[in-house]
């Protein structure tokens, strides 16, 4: 512990030993203006890359467009500082606020897109913002741009203000990268970059998660584009909207290693000097910027997609592997604690409908994957779904659980409809699910797996810490309950495919449910691990919580689960205790694929 | 009444064309879930080449199809196997920050050759127009409408009648379906960059006498692209002749009675309301993602 936190301290001393050297470096060398110019383009960079960085290395949504937002800060403060006798640089924050403002307008409207989308609305926002600078000329004077007064401090002073200024944004970036990081909003932004619809089932609210985090990737470079323009005394839109200053930002950042929170600065620092080569000795001119630029993207791109700091962790981290066996997974089950939440507890009258589904359609193209169906799951049963592949029994989890919408018909959870509630409030009402092939967040360790479930959305959650206090506790109980907490701080992807399963399992839980879909919880694994998920299912059964059971172990089913439904075809044909259901011959019929006419018209309801 | 039919006809001529150029890039996405940024600095590359074929040699622009077409499935061709093949499966993200790369690449080299001059090719027939009744149709605009018809017919034929073609479409509908019944994927997706990017060939010698170009002009022609593409239905070819026909009008009639400098907005426009409101576009299709690939 002690070493741990003499690296600590080391670390501490490292940074600040640097943060001096930069403080004095004008202070020293007041003559030498071209290093102090560098070095404020460093920071610069610094600062837009550590905003793309939150966007796009945090929450994984790629943006081209990220320069924008230095120019939405230039031209506002410049507008203002036209009108206003005070110096440009005490107006910087209107920056931050105009770049705030429009990414929480430009976010509420793209962040309903997932993937491609996002890249080329940044790219098509970029570009509108450049032609609207261009041709709205009685404000921004189009090509001519605007020219600022000169500073009007004691010109001993020289470039000193702006040099400090963008420093403390710097440091201020780092910062905020770090908080969020650290903070269960942080861990949010990861878990939509690993696994969005996953992140959604568990409670993170993704629509806010992501307006956030493009506000907070734009607050600083608006401020730094106020400076910057200050510091220019000339602002045009071709060099403030400018799509090479967005390459150089995703440069940096992917240098230094995109997701994590020094990246950006190393970045910058290995960015700005590499540029600033490219114009002294090879000309400079567009044409040779953009080729290098150009080739320098693709090579990261192709030969080091991770980034420095990532790579050399990854080496590190290797090595020391190396040194250390893994440690043995925990073979025996240990008692059940209290795991189900008290809503189930309480609820625990037998009987009553938890999940009514009522002519529920879904269509992909031509397909018709869930074709009316109508079933119902009492409160407090272990209901077994069973069917051929291919009859809807996974599209119908995604339809209860929210992660696709239906076409037609209603689910009602509790006497409450939810068709229209996303995917998060669904969790937040208690329902859970796992998957057929599990979707841990592979590079998240164990425990965070388990503590990044939401059970309700608060604002001043986001704030909290991502590990801490009684959500700690809580999840090593879950994962003591499941028999994996040895394996806690491993990365989950390092998991087998059982050992996930019971992760999974653990994280559902943290949600406190009253309802789980299971998703073949015995597919693909051995049979130890199967008589333990069994175990468990009827341990958390025996507590309140209700189970629908997706499986095709036959056996199992038969044994675990009363009642049993049977789809076939989208529709559900069949619903009855294991001997009834043994001995349908419709059933059998729908397994083996023969008279299908048949079978519908004896089992029309 | 008589300048508005006048606008649409032109629009209309217009989006034929773009028709042509956005056919490439909705290709390439359709099969191999590649945005090629790249695409407009392809054009523009083929937009040079035509421009030194007639300089040169005097070569008709539109004839000259007949070599820039090959000329750029080869360099499509080898920029696939050099480099976009190495990305295959990597994420999205990853995918359209390379052939960003490209395109910028592409832009400083062209700049290197060419130098940041406006050009444009101008054959004798340029000047002149067709007229029918009041309305005029300038001679350029009706060559370049019907030769990119040609060459969608032909670019349709070749999906459609051979089993290149089908093969490419197999691996766009369900690229496993297509593996387990024995197409190569990999030279599939190979074939179709190389095609994708020799329709950006044929499309380069028309924009050569429609429009000025420099090699910047790639960002315009890639932002137009991409508003027709998301239109129609990213993927889906007859959604990008639907889409191009339907800009190429909304810009004319823009620059005709809003004004000429505000006609490119209703790209970037179009982009952001389309993909707000009806993200899988006009013919594309919103397929389940859950599965696992």
């Amino acid at each position: 512990m002690s070493a741990g936190r003499g690296k600590g301290l080391l670390r501490w001393a490292v940074l600040l030993a640097g943060l001096a050297l930069l403080v004095a470096f004008p202070l020293v060398r007041r003559e030498d203006a071209y290093h102090q110019t560098v070095l404020f383009l460093i920071f610069l960079f610094a600062v837009m890359s550590g905003g793309w960085n939150i966007i796009s290395g945090f929450t994984g949504y790629v943006s081209l467009g990220q320069s924008a937002f230095l120019g939405i800060g230039a031209y506002t403060v410049a507008l203002v500082a036209l009108h206003v006798h005070v110096s440009p640089l005490f107006l910087i924050p209107l920056g931050g606020l105009a770049a705030a403002a429009s990414a929480a307008v430009l976010g509420a409207v793209v962040m309903r897109t997932r993937g491609h989308s996002f890249v080329i609305i940044t790219i098509a926002f970029l570009f509108l913002m450049q032609t609207v600078a261009l041709n709205w000329r009685s404000v921004t004077h189009g090509s001519n741009g605007i020219t600022l007064p000169l500073p009007r401090w004691n010109t001993d002073l020289g470039n000193m203000p702006f040099y400090y200024v963008m420093l403390g944004l710097m440091v201020l970036s780092v910062a905020l990268s770090g908080w969020i990081r650290r903070t269960k909003f942080g861990m949010g932004l990861i878990a939509i970059r690993e696994d969005e619809d996953k992140a959604a089932v568990i409670g993170v609210r993704t629509s806010v998660y992501k307006v956030l985090a493009f506000v907070a990737s734009a607050v600083l470079i608006g401020i730094a584009g106020g400076v910057y323009g200050y510091f220019l005394t000339f602002i045009d839109p071709r060099g403030m909207f400018d799509i090479l200053m967005s390459v150089q930002i995703v440069l940096a950042a992917l240098l230094g290693g995109r997701g994590t929170i020094w990246g950006p600065v190393l970045g910058a620092f290995l960015l700005v000097p590499m540029n600033e080569i490219t114009n002294n000795y090879f000309g400079g001119s567009p044409g040779e910027r953009l080729f290098v630029f150009g080739l320098l993207l693709g090579a990261v791109v192709l030969f080091l997609p991770r980034g420095v700091i990532p790579t050399i962790r990854g080496w590190i981290d290797r090595i020391r592997e190396a040194r250390r066996p893994a440690p043995a997974p925990h073979p025996s089950a240990t008692a059940a604690s209290r795991t189900a939440g008290p809503g189930a507890a309480a609820a625990l009258e037998e009987g009553a409908p938890l999940l009514e589904v009522d002519g529920l359609i879904k269509r992909f193209g031509g397909v018709v994957a869930v074709d009316q169906c109508s079933l119902f799951v009492r409160r407090g049963s272990i209901t077994g779904l069973i069917g051929p592949n291919g009859s809807g029994k996974t599209t119908l989890f995604n339809l209860v659980s929210g992660m696709s919408r239906a076409d037609r018909g209603t689910v009602r959870f509790d006497s409450r409809s939810i068709d229209r509630s996303p995917a998060w409030d669904r969790a937040y009402l208690g329902i859970g699910r796992t998957f057929q092939i599990t979707r841990l967040f592979k590079h998240m360790s164990v425990l965070e797996n388990v503590v990044a479930p939401l059970g309700r959305f608060a604002w001043a959650q986001l704030g909290a810490d991502a590990v801490s206090g009684p959500e700690a506790r809580r999840a090593q109980e879950l994962l003591e309950f499941v028999g994996m907490l040895p394996l806690a701080d491993q990365p989950a992807g390092r998991l087998s495919f059982g050992q996930q399963k019971l992760v999974e399992l653990a994280q559902v839980l943290m949600l406190e449910p009253q309802l789980i879909l299971l998703d073949e919880p015995a597919g693909g694994i051995n049979p130890t691990l199967i008589q333990r998920i069994t175990e468990l299912i009827r341990e958390l059964n025996r507590q309140g919580v209700t189970f629908v059971v997706v499986e095709h172990n036959m056996p199992l089913v038969l044994n675990l689960c009363d009642p049993i439904l049977v789809l076939a075809r989208g529709r559900c044909i069949a619903r009855g205790s294991p001997e009834t259901i043994q001995g349908d011959p419709a059933v059998l019929d729908a397994y083996l694929g023969e008279g299908w006419g048949r079978v519908e018209e004896r089992l029309e309801v | 009444m008589r300048q508005l039919i006048q606008t649409v006809a032109l629009g209309l001529l217009a989006g034929g064309v773009y028709a042509l150029m956005a056919s490439g890039l909705t290709l390439i996405f359709g099969v191999m879930n590649i945005v090629n940024v790249a695409q407009g600095a392809f054009l523009i590359l083929s937009a040079l080449f035509t421009y030194e074929l007639w300089t040169r040699l005097g070569l008709d622009p539109i004839l000259s199809i007949a070599v820039t077409t090959p000329v750029m499935f080869l360099v499509g061709w080898v920029v696939y196997r050099l480099f976009v093949a190495r990305i295959r499966h990597a994420p999205a993200s990853m995918s359209v920050l390379l052939t960003f790369a490209l395109a910028i690449t592409l832009e400083g080299a062209m700049g290197l050759v060419w130098k940041n001059v406006y050009r444009s090719v101008t054959p004798r027939y340029f000047a002149s127009s067709f007229h029918a009744g009041s309305l005029f149709f300038p001679r350029a605009q009706v060559f370049a409408f019907l030769t990119a018809l040609v060459v969608l017919a032909i670019l349709y034929v070749l999906l459609t009648r051979t089993w290149t073609g089908r093969a490419i479409r197999a691996s766009s509908a369900n690229p496993q379906g297509a593996q387990l019944v024995g197409v190569s994927i990999g030279s599939v997706a190979a074939m179709t960059f190389a095609v994708g990017v020799a329709t950006a060939g044929a499309g380069g010698s028309l924009l050569s006498i429609l429009y000025t170009f420099f090699p910047a002009s790639h960002y315009q022609w890639i932002s137009r692209l991409l508003g027709i593409v998301v239109l129609g239905g990213m993927g889906s070819l007859p959604g990008a002749v639907i889409g191009a026909l339907m800009l190429g009008v909304a810009e004319t009639v823009t620059a005709t009675y809003i004004s000429i400098r505000w006609a490119v907005v209703v790209f970037y426009l179009v982009i952001l309301i389309v993909l707000l409101i009806r993200p899988q576009g006009l013919m594309g299709v919103r397929l389940r993602e859950d599965v696992a690939l």
